[in-house]
């Protein structure tokens, strides 16, 4: 076995003892070791990445479990451990002194194995076990972590939701073992397109609840805002990532051909998922949910350049295919870097607040100066600035779009210039919210008591987060070094991309120098801000119309996204309740309370609990708790068989 | 790339006062006023740079650097503008996407300020600005698409090539092009019947809002971006949307001529137009959007060509 296996192997041995190790009351060390394991798994995914081989067994329709490593399983795994050690260093300082943090140590030792488990597994067995496995341990975390009712119900909707849409991962999964079709796309081509429909469209579902596509998503904004605040980033950054592996396999691996109508679904998943998931983070006043629903928008991002490079592979131009392909696979890096990053800020700000409610922050860059620096970081990357990473990827993904328009025939370059416009419109929703989010809790004075004395949470924590802010610089520096060896990754790659030093180029159409951007915007900033000089007038207030400036004028989350909810009123629909109460003629007070409610909840969700319970009820009428009654049952099935038997209908 | 197109950016730098002043003077004799001259905006621009700046109690390093931020954007920005069809030669390239990037990051960093003062009309305008931007970029990209479709990406010098002479008139779709690019202008710009930029009350500020609280150098940068702004959708607009030769010296002909006309085209809009109500904008944009998009139909399907 060559060293690189044994490296995976000791490894996936290091991390349970590590589980073992926190769930005994060695917590700290516990977590250490757990992350000292993940290193070992990163060594091992980078290196079967850098060197494109392949370890361990191949992929098999038989049963028998098998597992192993290929470049795109070492991608999302390097992946995994880059975000996962920093998680590990911020939980050793973060869970000590929760509720139940031995277990829930244990548990995220536990849950970065079934992670690890789903991108190594090699066959169907191992594969739906890991999987299940990655879904039920976050939500016992959860539960040890926080009892309250909304926890409970949480993880109710969680459970729920993806169970029922999981079940088209089983679907998919065991269709493909049935025709032979797991790691082999010959098997799926001469399947007939009944059984690829079947298997792309449960796939869709499947996968695609999990990594929370519009209209799937509803579990998600409940799941990841009451899990701890290393859970909640390792759910956002990475759970659904695995997601989009999975995804990625079928879709692009074992398919065999790929039908056109399935890159339009996907075009059009995402242009929902994004637009929607950003609208509606930018209505919530929770923190952590705000990112819960941003991770929607993400992951729609990704959908859409993964549908640009299916079209692009069904036309045959397979540059272009590698290019959009890579786009989605940096935007899932970047996405995994800078959501685990503010997760885990968030987690901070909590911690010294003890707030999340975004009225409830305010002034913390000043009081912490390495939580905020970085969150400011994490805020600018994921609005998609230059010259921070998120701008990268999205640039990548505007161009694959762009040329979805131009290389493609009407029908589908209509959907492309939708889409296009769409991703703009995203753009500059996502640089509201995110604006709104740091505006909110990073700058102005502190809204609380307990915010103006809040300060910097210990070395580990604060290192964890330096450490994730500097990661989103550097991939935003140098994405071009990556380039090359993420669109090698595609199924059927064509001839490699060009390496053409740190920056992107996309040959033919443009390109975005990096480093010359960073480094002249940084200089003349310094420059400009030096020329300003020292002199400053006396401090002033600031301008309210001559009045003092009291509390009460303070901008809130509502008052900033207000002309945009009046503008969307009819996708948004906005509830409010205002209630003056007058006494002998004078107004009293005035009490205004609202909110904003997804769309998708009301039209869609509850009418299916609804008939749901409808249906339950009349279930229940058959059980009267009556043994007679069963027994009764009992034989009134057993005579239909009979019948049906000397009928001759069951053969 | 080209070294006098390179010169030309940099005279940009200086030039891009003279946008807003002419515009200034030419609608004050369209109103049958005097007015300032021309060179009103560098008049302004020397006695801000003459006074100390203010710093409102309770802001941090976030609210002092911000206008330097949103300065060197704007000359990035500047320099990434190609000049009669040929790239500058100072290393930010000339992508078309790019440049989208940069003018996201200054209209991050002033409400990033906005939010440092805590001031309520910087809020107010920021929320504005960003509100109709989310429209306004969406038909600034797909307006993009009309010329990037002829020349086959976003590279913006290829883009005014490919948009150079008689031919790309002949089909609907470039004409679309250049209706809902002439939104764009309206909007980047701040000029009526979007937003007023004569306003001195509060609150209908749109572009002047987060500048309130900004005094001395830190105005004098931020007025200049202003003016900057004018500069680079006007070139844009000139360069991709408005009849153009191919070569380099007539094209630079053409240029001037384009800016003054364009100039002139928006000091008669501002004049015979009011101010519209704010929550009408984007349904004007979606317009906007709709045009581009059946633009690119109309491209792709060959009609016209």
């Amino acid at each position: 076995m060559p060293l690189l296996a044994w490296a995976a192997l000791a490894g996936v041995a290091t991390l349970a003892c590590g589980s073992i190790l926190a769930a005994t009351d060695r917590l700290r060390s516990g977590l250490m070791v757990q992350a000292a394991a993940m290193a070992l798994l990163g060594v091992a995914g980078v290196a079967v990445l850098a060197g494109g081989q392949t370890i361990g067994a191949p992929f098999h329709s038989t049963v028998g479990l098998a597992f192993g490593l290929d470049p795109l399983s070492g991608l999302f795994l390097a992946l995994l451990s880059f975000t996962a050690i920093p998680t590990l260093l911020f939980a050793r300082d973060y869970l000590p002194g929760r509720p139940h943090a031995p277990a829930v140590g244990a548990l995220t030792g536990v849950f970065l194995l079934s992670l690890a488990g789903v991108l190594a597994a090699r066959d169907v067995v191992s594969f739906l076990v890991f999987w299940e496995l990655m879904t039920l341990v976050p939500a016992a975390a959860i539960l040890l972590a926080g009892r309250d009712r909304e926890a409970r119900s949480a993880v109710y909707a969680y459970i729920a939701i993806t169970h029922l849409g999981g079940a088209g991962v089983w679907i998919a999964l065991l269709a493909l073992a049935h025709h032979g079709g797991i790691g082999d796309p010959a098997a799926m081509a001469s399947a007939g397109t009944g059984a690829q429909t079947l298997v792309a469209v449960a796939a869709l579902i499947g996968f695609g609840t999990k990594a929370g596509f519009i209209p799937l998503h509803s579990w998600l904004p409940r799941a990841h805002p009451v899990a701890p605040a290393h859970l909640s980033a390792l759910m956002s950054g990475m759970m659904l990532k695995v997601a989009l592996y999975g995804l990625i396999r079928v879709e692009f691996d074992w398919l065999g051909t790929t039908p056109r109508w399935l890159g339009l679904a996907l075009l059009a998943v995402g242009l929902c998922s994004c637009l929607g998931g950003v609208l509606w983070a930018l209505v919530q006043r929770d923190l952590k949910r705000l990112l819960a629903y941003s991770s929607i928008e993400n992951v729609g991002i990704v959908a859409l350049a993964l549908g640009a490079s299916l079209l692009f592979s069904g036309a045959g131009d397979r540059t272009w295919a590698d290019i959009a392909f890579a786009a989605a696979l940096l935007q899932i890096t970047n996405h995994a870097v800078f959501k685990t990053l503010l997760f885990l800020g968030a987690g901070a700000l909590d911690r010294a607040t003890g707030s999340m409610d975004l009225d409830h922050l305010g002034g913390l860059l000043r009081r912490m100066p390495w939580t905020g620096g970085a969150f400011l970081v994490g805020g600018m990357a994921i609005a998609g600035l230059p010259p921070l990473n998120g701008f990268a990827s999205e640039w990548l993904v505007l161009q694959s779009l762009v040329h979805v328009v131009i290389r493609e025939p009407l029908g589908i370059a209509l959907a492309g210039a939708l889409a296009l416009g769409g991703l703009a419109a995203t753009a500059a929703l996502a640089l509201l919210c995110f604006a709104q989010m740091l505006g909110l809790t990073l700058l102005g004075v502190p809204r609380t008591q307990r915010c103006a004395q809040a300060c910097d949470p210990p070395v580990g924590m604060r290192a964890a987060m330096a450490a994730l802010a500097l990661m989103c610089v550097a991939l935003g520096l140098a994405p071009g070094l990556l380039l090359p060896t993420l669109a090698g990754l595609a199924p059927g790659a064509g001839a490699p991309v060009a390496a053409l030093g740190a920056g992107l180029h996309v040959p033919g159409s443009g390109s975005y120098p990096t480093l010359g951007l960073a480094l002249a915007i940084a200089a003349l900033t310094g420059v400009l801000a030096s020329a300003r000089g020292k002199r400053r007038a006396a401090p002033s207030a600031s301008w309210a119309c001559g009045q003092p400036f009291v509390p009460a004028l303070r901008w809130s989350s509502e008052s900033f996204t207000k002309p945009l909810r009046l503008v969307l009123e009819s996708i948004l629909r906005p509830r409010r309740t205002i209630e003056v109460t007058h006494a002998g003629g004078m107004v009293q007070s005035v009490s205004y309370e609202g909110e904003v409610h997804s769309l998708l909840d009301r039209a869609l969700y509850e009418p299916t609990v609804r008939t749901g319970l409808r249906a339950a009820a009349l279930a229940r009428r058959t059980q009267s708790g009556n043994v007679r009654t069963y027994a009764a049952y009992l034989l009134g099935l057993v005579m239909a068989l009979l019948v049906l038997a000397q009928t001759g209908i069951l053969g | 790339m080209s070294a006098a197109a390179t010169v030309i950016q940099l005279a940009g730098i200086v030039l891009a006062p003279l946008l807003p002043g002419s515009i200034q003077s030419m609608k004050a004799r369209l109103q049958g006023r005097h007015g300032a001259s021309l060179l009103q905006p560098y008049r302004t621009l020397m006695r801000l740079w003459g006074k100390s700046a203010v710093d409102p109690e309770g802001t941090g390093p976030v609210y002092r650097i911000a206008p330097a931020l949103v300065a060197a954007c704007m000359l990035a920005a500047v320099a990434i503008v190609p000049i009669a069809g040929r790239a500058g030669a100072l290393g930010l390239g000339d992508d078309a996407l790019v440049l989208i990037g940069v003018l996201a990051l200054s209209r991050f960093a002033l409400a990033m300020a906005a939010w440092d003062t805590g001031n309520a009309f910087a809020l107010m305008a920021c929320a504005r600005d960003l509100m109709i931007a989310v429209f306004g970029e969406a038909l600034l990209v797909l307006a993009m698409l009309l010329v990037a479709l002829p020349a086959h990406g976003t590279d913006l010098a290829t883009m005014s090539s490919a948009a150079a002479g008689t031919q790309i008139w002949n089909g609907p779709a470039h004409w679309c092009g250049a209706l809902a690019f002439a939104l764009v202008i309206l909007v980047e710009t701040g000029r009526q019947p979007i937003d007023n930029p004569d306003t001195h009350l509060e609150l209908t500020m749109i572009h002047e809002g987060p500048l309130l609280e900004y005094g001395g150098r830190d105005l004098a940068l931020l007025t200049w971006a202003g003016a900057a702004r004018h500069w680079v959708f006007i070139v844009l607009g000139a360069e991709l949307y408005l009849p153009h030769p191919a070569g380099f010296a007539a094209g630079l002909l053409t240029l001037t001529a384009s800016v003054a006309v364009l100039c002139c085209a928006l000091a008669v809009a501002e004049s015979a137009q009011a101010k519209m109500r704010i929550l009408r904008v984007p349904a004007l944009l979606g317009v906007g959007c709709a045009i581009a998009i059946a633009g690119a139909g109309m491209w792709i399907g060959g009609v016209g060509v």
